[in-house]
């Protein structure tokens, strides 16, 4: 029974560590932009076909192409919130819900069209390997995808606190308009937001990739997932939506060992669910300092 | 001397009842069961979507309670779906009471996100419940030919005059609620909740109350809709789909308008059937790439819906006459 429960919650907290990732972009996004970005999930599945496609035709590693994923998605980022989320900021819930929705449905349906739906997977040497520490199994690939994504929250979290980007970003995050009154141009932070959330979100794909099929509509589970992250992190709060994203990966886990094989996010939405009945305002409070 | 306005409404509407006795195409008359179908459940979304400005994307949740109710009814106890359909909008207006009390304390997009997770959760329970409600296989719905009894109708005429029927009956409400104390409270609500409760307008229950009314509606087209294909199954029943068509057809008709929702589905719907039917089902993907960008077009160069354009057209017209 002990194996059991230790090694669900071994394997929820490193895919957790996944889910830590896209979270952070989604709070990221939402605390400085304050729009809730629909289409995270889809950035997801654009890093793990990155990373398919250069494993398949260039044979570069999945880990090594992170290195061309989070650029590439960087830059997508600032392209989307310089053509289209700046257009429709101040204008209400309706808009910016449903452009970055829209957006997640062509994204979603384009892939679709280019690549069809069938799952891709990428092999590599570590794919399959695991090691025993006591009664659990770990698996490698999924150990050097959670250690990898908590190296880039921790570099992200140095990033918000230590240079002046950082610093600008919490505080346009904080009060948009004192912020300006400080000389910091919303513009500018606004768009490294977005693209350092979209890189967290390829950076997922890419670790995912080893272990985890590609496939159209893959982002839709992470976007979900991110989603309850953040409210029961509290949107806007990385610490917070780090260490959701961590439950939810053991959460589901556990729902998958003890309800069922397909129980994994009634679990998780349950947890949404019970949070916002007792707990609008999510577990960990305000912005992160 | 009757005015033009009541001449034209009567003339429209002769015209629709009449139009499955001249269309006996099977293709045509689907599209057009489609949009009125879509259009109904657009015009039920837009009451709270539209008016009340909450941006459900779960309205699947109650489509799939209605569709799940007369089913349940029709095949374990061989319950009529006239009775089923009813008995699915209640337990729709049952089910939204729960998440109303859940959702309402949410604003914006976590009211949306929480909404979503919803529709999920029940999606996910009824997969669960493989000997009551079938599971992840679902069932084809018996049948019986033309029972009209049994709401099964010969050709596809009598479903469309039911869902004309039931288009009607939503517009209709919809059109009371605008002229009402209700309508008004709703666009306040909308508007500013904080201000609106400032001047006494008990948010709460008015939200409550257009999510009762909402999700009954919503119920009966699910049922409808089952009826109509003989089949359910959870995928069906909660598709996401169908949360995303309710709010896409108001958005891009004209949101929190009457018609808005209808000249959205008209707009929306014959477009998928025939991109799909050109360019075949078999390479997926296309209708909703459409949609998207027809969605995204809307809400950056008119976010008040297409609507709009022709009622300026229209009086453009009417002046110069």
């Amino acid at each position: 029974m002990f194996s059991t429960v230790a090694q669900a919650v071994i394997n929820g907290l490193l895919i957790g560590g996944i889910y830590a990732l896209v979270s952070i972009g989604v709070t990221l996004i939402f605390g400085v932009v304050k729009v809730v970005n629909f289409a995270q999930g889809e950035f997801v599945m654009i890093g793990m076909y990155i990373s398919f496609f250069l494993a398949t035709k260039l044979g570069v590693d999945p880990l090594l192409s992170l290195a061309i994923s989070m650029p590439a998605l960087f830059l997508i980022g600032v392209l989307l919130q310089e053509t289209l989320i700046r257009r429709v900021l101040g204008l209400g819930d309706m808009p910016q819900i449903f452009l970055t929705f829209a957006l997640s449905l062509l994204l979603m349906n384009v892939a679709l069209l280019l690549f069809t739906a069938n799952y891709q997977t990428v092999h590599t040497a570590y794919s399959d390997a695991s090691f025993q520490v006591g009664p659990v199994y770990v698996s490698v690939a999924k150990l050097i995808a959670f250690v990898v994504a908590m190296l880039l929250s921790g570099a992200l979290w140095l990033f918000l606190h230590a240079t002046d980007m950082g610093k600008a970003m919490r505080a346009a995050a904080q009060n948009r308009d004192v912020a300006m009154l400080m000389g910091i141009n919303p513009n500018r932070v606004f768009s490294v937001a977005v693209g350092l959330a979209l890189a967290l979100a390829g950076a997922a794909g890419s670790l995912l990739m080893p272990f985890y099929p590609a496939y159209p509509t893959v982002g839709q589970v992470f976007t979900l997932m991110a989603f309850v992250a953040v409210i029961l992190g509290t949107l806007g709060n990385v610490t917070g939506a780090l260490i959701a994203g961590l439950m939810m990966g053991i959460a589901e886990s556990l729902g998958i060992q003890f309800v069922g094989a397909d129980s994994g996010l009634i679990v998780v939405f349950l947890m949404l669910l019970v949070t916002l009945a007792v707990r609008p305002s999510g577990l960990f409070g305000g912005w992160s300092r | 001397m009757v005015p033009i306005k009541t001449i034209a409404i009567v003339l429209a509407a002769t015209i629709l009842i009449a139009l499955p006795l001249v269309v006996k195409n099977a293709f045509a008359l689907d599209i057009c069961i489609r949009v009125l179908l879509f259009a109904f459940i657009g015009v039920a979304w837009n009451l709270m979507g539209g008016y009340a400005k909450q941006l459900s994307l779960g309205h699947a949740a109650f489509f799939g309670l209605g569709a799940y109710t007369s089913t349940l009814l029709l095949i374990r106890l061989g319950i009529s779906p006239w009775i089923g359909i009813v008995a699915g909008g209640v337990v729709a207006m049952l089910v939204s009471l729960p998440i109303g009390w859940l959702c309402f304390r949410l604003r914006g997009p976590y009211f949306a996100i929480a909404t979503i997770a919803v529709a999920q959760v029940l999606m996910l329970l009824f997969l669960k419940l493989r000997d009551f409600a079938w599971g992840a296989e679902g069932t084809t719905l018996p049948n019986l030919g033309n029972a009209p009894l049994m709401m099964q109708f010969g050709g596809k005429a009598g479903y469309y005059w039911l869902a004309l029927v039931l288009l009607a009956l939503a517009l209709a409400i919809t059109y009371r609620i605008e002229r009402s104390w209700m309508g008004y409270y709703l666009v306040a609500v909308g508007e500013d909740e904080d201000a609106a409760e400032a001047i006494g307008v008990n948010a709460p229950r008015i939200k409550r109350d257009v999510y009762l009314i909402s999700a009954f509606l919503t119920a009966l087209a699910g049922t409808f809709y089952v009826q109509y294909i003989y089949f359910i199954d959870p995928n069906t029943a909660f598709s996401f789909n169908v949360s995303v068509e309710a709010a896409l057809v108001s958005i891009v008709g004209g949101i929190g308008t009457l018609w808005g929702p209808v000249l959205g589905t008209i707009l929306l719907e014959p477009t998928s059937a025939l991109l799909q039917s050109t360019l075949g089902s078999g390479r997926g993907g296309v209708q909703l790439t459409v949609y998207a960008l027809i969605l995204m077009a809307v809400i950056l160069w008119r976010p008040t819906g297409l609507l709009g354009i022709f009622t300026d057209t229209y009086q453009r017209i009417a002046r110069r006459g």
